[in-house]
């Protein structure tokens, strides 16, 4: 029966070009990415090489090329911004739309005069979300693949894929959380746009306004993959950085430099430390969710505004 | 909303006597559905909750700017009065600025201000289809421009009403917290930030709306609009950012190669082409905009800080233009939008 509602809602999601709409942006955001660090490398070593011939020109030495530290996949640091936007908004959207249609359209209605399990039924829900994520973290893979494979005019090492597919990996569980808790507002409200617009809120507070609480990070400084040390050492953070391990948005962030190798490193266990809180509140919006689905009342539906 | 009720009766006084009754009703419509606007607009838990969002993170970033600023404006006065003691004549003004401190109030001004002003203008639209107020109204003698003029007028004083509270807000912190209040000028220039701030917001009251005017499902304009949003907010200046140079090393590349603001002068003028793509597309994002303006105006730009009220204009006049051209498009989408819907209740689809 799980994997029944989840072909259903596979079908149901490939016709609904909001969503198809969204899946390219992604990937399209996946290819400017590898433009965009591409462009900013070939850049970055002609500034380099201007600055040489300046400094040599005043008889002073030029200090090493900051850029020759930088590893392989750093031309793709700007994907651990975009997940959180795009890939943020297209999972809420893809969980809002894998209860909603059935809420307004009565079909919730309809399959609950069958018997069939609730928690079949939250689970094959829950299992198309997981499909479709990860076959979008799949194929944004592929984007980033080609791209490093046009730029460096070779494929990437072992080492690099293993990282490349850890980086994805990650931000497949990190959109999970936003699929469920696109799933969770449309149980808990009335109307579709309440769903939508709960989920959002949710959204702006994880990846806005918690990372300025914790580590007094502005919200444009979010949007940059390569950030400036923040002072936090008034007494306001001394109570507020104890939260920081659970600030989900900047610990993947952070995790996805340490796999991608672009922020300093760190041990394995340290990397695991950052996403154990990721997967626990994935664990737990995915019992939420069922034990809201359970006791749902899907005789009333939920309004199409 | 009596005055939606009285129809205009034909009669023999003069005809320009008439039209001036006319318009006197007309505008007494118009603020009659100006006021219906805002009141139910004000009703929305959502929206409600979505401005306590954006009210609790402009307290927590003006508080935590005020405290670091407060201790350091105590070190100036300090070494201030030892300079004087010390019988020091001239003693070099305090380079701090204050209202840079309400930088990051204005970018959540920018990101979540414009999330709420969609929310208000997907309210409004499907307020009116789901109460099927919009064949009421529209049976009686209001036009749709007077319609569309009544509901922006009342989003744009309940968007008034929101950015004078986080303005108050603002000010108060930088006072009671950061010990030191703004002056005349400094007033005048949060005036100027927050009237942009609220055309900034308009103009995304109007997508929103438009958006789910022209949406066959409600919820599918609210994300087309929500869509639009994250491009114009948040990924067109992530780009810009990205791709200048100097955001490339922490710290700044050219700070880390040693070059000063001459040499990166100089430097830059062999990458005019690149500079002019990225300049091109911040330009291309509506809310790069509002932020150059109400960074100008807020001293968070250093180089900006000794400027004059009227140099600063004058140097930022184009980012006014940008602001008013897309006020202006909007309002006409707005008001075709109002004229298209359907006076007769629709069967809304998935």
């Amino acid at each position: 029966m799980i994997a029944t509602v989840a072909r259903q809602q596979l079908v149901s999601l490939r016709r609904q070009r909001i969503f198809v709409a969204l899946v390219g942006i992604l990937l399209f955001m996946t290819a400017m990415a590898g433009v965009i660090g591409w462009m900013s490398r070939e850049t970055i070593v002609r500034v380099y090489d201007e600055a040489v011939r300046l400094l040599a020109s005043n008889g002073q030495a030029a200090p090493p090329n900051p850029f020759e530290l930088k590893p392989t996949l750093s031309m793709l640091s700007n994907m651990s911004i975009y997940i959180p936007l795009i890939g943020a908004l297209l999972a809420i959207v893809l969980g809002h739309l894998s209860l909603a249609d059935d809420e307004s359209t009565g079909i919730g209605r309809m399959i609950f005069s069958r018997q069939i399990a609730r928690t079949s039924y939250v689970a094959g829900k829950i299992l198309s979300s997981a499909i479709v994520l990860a076959l979008a973290m799949a194929a944004s893979m592929a984007v980033s693949l080609v791209a490093l494979l046009l730029v460096n005019r070779g494929l990437p090492t072992g080492g690099e894929f293993v990282q490349l597919g850890g980086f994805y990996a990650l931000s497949w569980l990190y959109l999970m959380l936003f699929a469920l808790i696109g799933m969770a507002a449309v149980l808990v409200t009335r109307r579709r746009s309440l769903a939508l617009l709960a989920a959002m809120g949710f959204w702006l507070i994880l990846t806005f306004a918690v990372p300025q609480f914790t580590s007094g990070l502005r919200p444009t400084t979010s949007l940059n993959p390569i950030t400036d040390p923040v002072s936090t050492s008034q007494p306001f953070f001394t109570a507020t950085a104890k939260a920081r391990p659970f600030s989900i948005s900047e610990q993947y962030k952070e995790a996805s430099g340490a796999i991608l190798g672009t922020a300093p490193s760190e041990s394995g266990t340290e990397t695991t430390k950052r996403v154990l809180p990721l997967a626990v509140s994935v664990a737990g919006m995915a019992a939420a969710t069922t034990a809201l689905v359970k006791r749902h009342d899907y005789s009333k539906g939920t309004s199409d505004e | 909303m009596n005055d939606l009720l009285e129809r205009p009766t034909p009669s023999d006084e003069p005809e320009t006597d008439r039209v001036r009754r006319f318009d006197r009703a007309s505008r007494s419509r118009i603020a009659t559905l100006a006021r219906h606007e805002y009141r139910a607009a004000v009703r929305s838990r959502v929206l409600l909750a979505l401005i306590a969002i954006l009210g609790l993170a402009t307290v927590a970033s003006v508080y935590i700017a005020s405290v670091d600023y407060a201790s350091q404006l105590a070190d100036y006065n300090a070494y201030k009065d030892a300079a004087i003691a010390g019988g020091v004549q001239q003693v070099a003004p305090s380079p701090l600025a204050l209202l840079a401190l309400l930088r990051g109030a204005m970018e959540y001004l920018e990101i979540i201000g414009a999330v709420i002003a969609i929310t208000l203008g997907y309210l409004s639209i499907t307020r009116e289809r789901g109460n099927r107020t919009l064949p009421l109204i529209r049976s009686r003698p209001v036009t749709a421009g007077e319609l569309a003029t009544g509901n922006a007028l009342g989003a744009v004083g309940l968007i008034a009403t929101l950015v004078t509270i986080t303005a108050a807000v603002a000010v108060l912190c930088l006072g009671f917290i950061g010990h030191d209040w703004p002056n005349g000028t400094q007033i005048l220039k949060l005036l100027l930030a927050y009237g942009a701030a609220v055309v900034y917001m308009t103009v995304f009251y109007f997508l929103g709306a438009v958006a789910t005017a022209r949406a066959k499902t409600p919820a599918n304009g609210l994300m087309i609009a929500l869509g639009v949003w994250l491009i114009v907010v948040l990924v067109l200046p992530q780009i810009g950012d990205t791709l200048d140079a100097d955001n490339q090393v922490p710290g700044g590349l050219f700070a880390s190669l040693g070059l000063v603001r001459a040499d990166e002068t100089t430097i830059l003028a062999h990458f005019a082409g690149y500079e002019t793509a990225r300049t091109a597309i911040e330009a291309a994002s509506f809310s790069k905009h509002f932020e150059r303006f109400a960074f100008a105006m807020t001293d968070v730009k250093a180089k900006y800080v000794d400027f004059s009220l009227s140099q600063l204009l004058d140097v930022k006049r184009i980012e006014l233009e940008w602001l008013a051209f897309y006020a202006v498009a909007l309002t006409e989408g707005f008001r075709r939008a109002i004229r298209r819907q359907p006076t007769i209740p629709q069967e809304t689809t998935s």
